[in-house]
């Protein structure tokens, strides 16, 4: 039994402008101490499917009633969806799913004091008084390698570094145990060292907290070094999925082809870089059939923009197994290849 | 703690320096008014008949001062304003202080009391409208707000009196019944003052509050949007905790930045409220000091008091805010 089982995921969000898909169909599990990676452009909808886990999207989002987002807690299986009241909500914010955010400075209130704010979600969340509370804070700020950590828990995060900060959002997150730490583009905004030392702190803290992680980033070179499997999101759908070994040494679908091809390469740093070709669309200009098809240069007229590909496991893998390898492309199925020969 | 005592020292002094740059402007204007104090008494003092003289004149001149340079003149009359020393009134031949002094008082005790009324509405209320999730209730909000503004408030007094003339037999007007009217303070002639000053408070405080709940209710819609709200969302703050420990804590800083302003409109507004409630205050003495009798000594003290009040209010409000606010504080922001 997986953690976390999210089935056929959809979100709309309505705006001025029309309803916009943001994320059509998405299933993906996330196991018990594994990290799952994903990854795509600005705008695939990482952060929006994650949000959901945590019922975070705005007042103008909507999940669609298909939608299952099933979560293993002690008590047996909850389905995220179907929580309505913002005391049941607590469950999945911050107590069972933590949550850190790109930009570490910003997500701190910038007038309260780190440990008041590390505190209170202790409180919320545990039993413990706020002597307790306070130790345990200092003590897990410690643990993610904040020197000084009973001068820190007294600071306002303005006072902290980049990677500081990101450490104490880190502790913060973790202080109540979490199962399952979602962490959107945690490294984005550091530098390489301290990236580095940041994924290897999560990746140390995943088998020491006995938690999972779903780890989003759009730079393939942090999902190969962390995650043991990886989706591959592009506008709201995910296009490929499997182990990241798999998924990064050989690429089935177009997009995720592309993705690595446009990667620069330090051994091969006279080649030109192939990026990927034409425009993302416009969220409210949703490609029918495949949403790639309009950049994909082994696009099948007649077929790729009427029909939507379904999920196929490569080399004949069942698409359901645990580690399978899926991806969605009518180019990697065999009824698709008969159609075009028919018309 | 090092740091809010010299952000203190910092605003006191900027606090006395603006104060002295305003009596500078203020005190130059009165120079700039046409003809000076004695000129004005003496040609006061012809229509009654008395015969003057270019001699007595001049005498009345050196008697007064005004003979001496500007910057002599203006210097004492800076160190006397600081001590609420005003000298006479240039027609009326009174103490300027006993001629203010408790009229001063009461304006501004109207509009610091209006400032209060507006804000200890205008909070929690502008905080709902800006984060409920009901939207019925959020548009109604907007709606009143907008309504409270464009309602102007002589009319809303006008309406007020019309209503209890009509209902009560009883205009509201004044500020103390006629028993009281001259009487010494008492415990029953305050009693008395509570029973009238409420209206002109709520009239004032009426549109200052429309102003307050705009104001309050963009700020925290502003700061709703902020990550680090998502983010205290996220680890299960719910409610009005949420409310009031992130949005609106983190919007107190423009909101007391605004109070001076809100002070000075409602300030501005005391002149025909008091004319129309009929209640004998410093607004309408300012207009009648300006307008009718150009008394440049009785004007240029209640511009000057008018100021002084102000600054005081944004210098309690500053230090209010840095004790709030670490940024502030710490010297960030500034
Ligand atoms: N509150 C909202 N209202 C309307 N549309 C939204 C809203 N939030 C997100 N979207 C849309 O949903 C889509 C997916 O956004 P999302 O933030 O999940 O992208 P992302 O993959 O996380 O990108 P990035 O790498 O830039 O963070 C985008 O097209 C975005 O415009
Ligand atoms: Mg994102």
């Amino acid at each position: 039994m997986p953690l976390l089982s999210v089935k056929d995921l959809t979100i709309y969000f309505n705006t001025d402008e029309g309803q916009i898909t943001a994320v059509e169909d998405v299933s993906f599990d996330v196991r018990r101490g594994e990290i799952l990676g994903i990854v795509g452009e600005s705008g695939s909808g990482k952060s929006v499917s994650t949000k959901s886990l945590m019922m975070l999207n705005g007042r103008n989002s909507q999940i669609s009633p298909e939608s299952r987002l099933i979560l293993e807690t002690d008590d047996g299986p909850v389905d995220i969806a179907s929580l309505s009241h913002v005391k049941d909500l607590r469950l999945v914010r911050g107590h069972s799913i933590s949550m850190i955010f790109q930009e570490p400075m910003a997500s701190f209130a910038p007038a309260v004091k780190i440990g008041k704010q590390m505190v209170e979600q202790l409180l919320i969340h545990t039993d413990l008084d706020k002597t307790t509370a306070k130790a345990r804070s200092i003590e897990i700020l410690s643990r993610v390698g904040i020197p000084d950590p009973e001068l820190r828990f007294n600071q306002f995060s303005f006072e902290l570094s980049g990677g500081m900060r990101q450490r104490a959002m880190i502790a913060m997150a973790l202080s109540t145990r979490p199962k399952l730490l979602i962490a959107d583009e945690p490294t984005t905004a550091l530098d390489v060292t301290i990236q580095a030392q940041v994924l290897a702190l999560i990746k140390d803290l995943v088998a020491e907290f006995d938690m999972s992680v779903i780890l989003i980033t759009h730079d393939l070179g942090v999902i190969a070094q962390t995650a043991d499997r990886v989706a591959v999101m592009y506008l709201g759908r995910i296009v490929e999925q499997g182990t990241t070994r798999d998924v990064i040494t050989s690429p089935q679908h177009p997009y995720t082809q592309g993705l690595i091809n446009s990667r620069p390469s330090l051994d091969h740093f006279e080649d030109p870089l192939t990026p990927l070709s034409g425009d993302l669309p416009s969220p409210l200009e949703r490609p029918q059939g495949c949403v790639f098809h309009t950049r994909c240069a082994h696009a099948i007229k007649g077929l790729c923009d009427t029909q939507k590909p379904p999920v196929i496991g490569v080399a004949g893998q069942d698409p359901t197994d645990e580690d399978a390898h899926n991806t969605s492309c009518h180019l990697l199925s065999p009824s698709a290849s008969e159609q075009v020969l028919v018309s | 703690m090092k740091q809010f005592g010299s952000f203190i020292a910092t605003r006191l002094f900027l606090a006395f320096t603006t104060l002295v740059i305003v009596s500078f402007i203020v005190f130059s204007l009165m120079e700039l008014v046409p003809g000076d104090c004695a000129e004005r008494y003496l040609a006061f003092k012809n229509t009654q008949g008395s015969g003057i003289s270019v001699e007595d004149i001049e005498a009345e001149r050196v008697r007064l001062g005004l003979d001496r340079p500007f910057v002599e003149r203006w210097g004492k009359w800076l160190v006397n304003a600081f001590q609420l020393e005003f000298g006479r009134s240039c027609i009326l031949r009174v103490e300027i202080s006993q001629l203010l002094g408790e009229k001063f008082l009461l304006s501004l005790a109207i509009c610091l009391a209006s400032l209060v009324f507006a804000y200890v509405i205008a909070l929690p209320v502008g905080i709902m409208a800006a984060a409920s999730e009901n939207r019925f209730l959020r548009n109604t909000l907007s709606f009143v707000s907008y309504f409270g503004l464009a309602m102007p408030n002589f009319l809303l007094a006008l309406c007020i009196m019309l209503f209890s003339t009509v209902y009560f037999g009883n205009s509201m007007t004044g500020l103390f019944s006629e028993d009281y009217r001259d009487a010494p303070w008492s415990m029953a002639r305050f009693m008395d003052f509570l029973g009238h000053v409420w209206l002109p408070i709520f009239i004032l405080g009426w549109s200052a509050t429309a102003f307050a709940l705009q104001t309050v209710r963009a700020l925290v819609s502003d700061e709703l949007g902020k990550l680090y709200v998502t983010a205290a969302k996220a680890r299960g703050v719910t409610g009005w905790a949420l409310l009031i420990r992130y949005p609106a804590r983190h919007s107190l800083n423009p909101i007391f930045n605004s109070l001076g302003f809100d002070l000075n409109r409602i300030f501005n507004e005391l002149p025909i409220i008091a004319l129309i409630l009929t209640l004998t205050d410093a607004g309408a003495l300012l207009i009648e000091a300006l307008a009718r009798s150009n008394d440049q000594q009785l004007a240029g003290a209640i511009i000057f008091l008018l100021t002084a009040s102000i600054v005081a209010v944004n210098l309690l409000s500053d230090i209010l805010l840095a004790a709030l606010d670490p940024r502030i504080r710490k010297g960030i922001m500034i």
